[in-house]
């Protein structure tokens, strides 16, 4: 669940005294959109993306004129220019959901991490909490299914569930308890097995009621 | 007293043999032992001609497997092992020899129909196949038998363009990870939406890779799934795909465990509907391949439902 074993590291960082039409080239050859941005002691100190880039450049619908006039002044800007300062950090520590929770609060798309120095270590994008979250919950595994059960209501659920899969040997990735407004909740299993029928006998021994789409 | 195209069924005493632990593992063999019986006792009785599976090359594995594979599980078997790879994927001191020879017996039959011996020939197989990967045992399947008959077909007699038809409940992950990028070999399945079974792959936007774009034809249906909506897929979907591919040679994957009995799926199909996927498979048959059909048993699980079906299906290939 932790940071350090799902970041990108070392992560491709720019200096604050770069140009942008470089600054567009590393992130073009790169097929990246988030770069930080750091100082001589590798401090992060901001963060440029290629959509800053896309409001300096001028509009590809103004005239020539007024493009050409746009286009000298951005040759001539530094990353420090137009770089985010106000930065939303993540360290080697955090949490998978830590960083679910700031990349949905923020709107962005990368978190840089940082160590105790606020030294760069690496970064974390959204494609990387996918793949985190994909790996850790068996998605797109072969050999897997995932079962609904409706909570009974009585003591333990998640306890007699758990209970009664591993005197199965059936392997389990998830155990999920969803509350649901003025209905009973509802529980997912993502199980790793052909048996579902044994699942879902096991299941229904222990009360639960199997929910069907 | 009725008339029926004859049916080679194939068979090996090692079938029984491929001990999945007792308790309550489904793939069992009074699965073959309810077949026979029922078949025994059935109006097809005798329009059957039983045939024992040949070994084949150890050379015909690799057309798909890896030797380090084989190996694998050749000494999982012998070492005394009770399951390759998965809890679900039990196996004994004979498995191996088994598996081997579940292949041999698909192959057995193909060679049977382009001798000219037979017309349709339906392999009783077990363990089945199906979800087998290169080098992976899945879902109570370790040699993938209709991948490896496909591949045998093309090497041995060049049969370049071959349809595999896929209606067991699960879909066949293994035979499409064999073929997704290959254009000779068309892979049509109908099975239970992945979301709700094992194995969890099967869309309907996987229809294949580079070349082989366009000969992967997935079809997933809701568990509850019923005749009406197979039936429909397979003259809206199947039919028309079939039409435009044009094989030369047809390959059966036939699970009976989409039977509204069979608890290892939430599909809901009738024994009625087998005799009429049987009638279906025979005119496609003749439509492409001059009445030549491989069939090759995958799954079903409910002993009764599943000798109820098979006898259901090839009353439908061998109607005349």
């Amino acid at each position: 669940m932790y940071i350090a074993r799902h970041m990108t590291s070392p992560a491709l960082t720019v200096t604050p005294d770069i140009l942008l039409p470089e600054v567009r080239r590393i992130l073009n050859s790169h097929h990246f959109r988030h770069l930080p941005v750091v100082d001589d002691e590798k401090q992060l100190i901001g963060m440029i993306t290629d959509r800053d880039l896309r409001s300096a450049y001028p509009s590809s619908v103004l005239d020539e004129e007024k493009r050409q006039v746009i286009l000298a002044g951005v040759e001539k800007t530094t990353v420090a220019e137009i770089m985010s300062r106000e930065l939303c950090t993540l360290t080697p520590h955090s949490t998978l959901d830590d960083a679910l929770y700031f990349l949905s609060r923020d709107k962005v798309g990368m978190l840089p991490v940082v160590d105790e120095n606020k030294q760069i270590i690496g970064v974390f994008s959204v494609q990387d909490l996918m793949s985190a979250y994909k790996k850790l919950y068996g998605i797109g595994e072969r050999g897997s299914a995932i079962i609904a059960v409706e909570d009974d209501g009585l003591a333990k659920p998640l306890t007699r569930i758990v209970k009664v899969l591993e005197e199965l040997d059936i392997h389990f990735s998830r155990l999920t308890r969803v509350k649901n407004e003025g209905r009973k909740d509802t529980i997912y299993i993502r199980v790793h097995t052909m048996r579902l029928n044994t699942v879902h006998t096991a299941l229904k021994q222990i009360g639960m009621t199997i929910m069907v789409p | 007293m009725p008339d029926f195209r004859t049916i080679t069924i194939i068979n090996h005493p090692l079938y029984l043999e491929h001990d999945t632990g007792g308790g309550d593992h489904p793939e069992v063999p009074e699965r073959l032992l309810a077949i026979r019986q029922r078949l025994a006792q059935s109006p097809l009785a005798p329009f059957l001609s039983e045939v024992k599976a040949e070994e084949t090359d150890r050379e015909n594995f690799f057309a798909y497997h890896d030797e380090s594979y084989l190996f694998r599980f050749e000494e999982a078997a012998l070492s005394g092992k009770t399951y390759l790879g998965h809890p679900d994927n039990q196996i004994c001191f004979e498995s191996y020899q088994a598996a081997l020879m579940s292949t041999g017996g698909c192959l057995t039959g193909i060679d049977l129909l382009e001798s000219g011996k037979a017309d349709l020939a339906f392999c009783a197989v077990r363990p089945p196949g199906h979800h087998a990967e290169r080098a992976l045992a899945l879902g109570f399947c370790f040699f993938n038998n209709v991948v490896l008959a496909g591949k045998y077909w093309q090497k041995k007699y060049k049969r370049e363009k071959i349809a595999i038809i896929d209606w067991d409940a699960h879909h066949g992950n293994g035979i499409q990870d064999a073929f997704e990028e290959d254009p000779t070999v068309l892979y049509i399945s109908i099975h239970e939406h992945p979301t709700f079974s094992f194995p969890g792959t099967g869309y309907a936007d996987e229809d294949g890779i580079g070349p082989g774009r366009g000969t992967t034809l997935n079809i997933p249906l809701s568990p509850g799934a019923d005749d009406t909506m197979f039936l429909h897929s397979i003259d809206k979907l199947v039919e028309p795909t079939l039409a435009s591919f044009r094989p030369e040679r047809i390959i059966i994957a036939a699970g009976f465990d989409g039977h509204v009995l069979d608890d290892m799926s939430g599909l809901s199909y009738s024994t009625g509907l087998y005799k009429k996927i049987g009638e279906k498979m025979a005119a496609w048959s003749h439509q492409y391949c001059q009445g030549k059909l491989l069939s090759i048993l995958e799954g079903g699980y409910h002993i009764e439902a599943l000798a109820a079906s098979v006898e259901e299906y090839l009353l439908g290939l061998a109607k005349k």
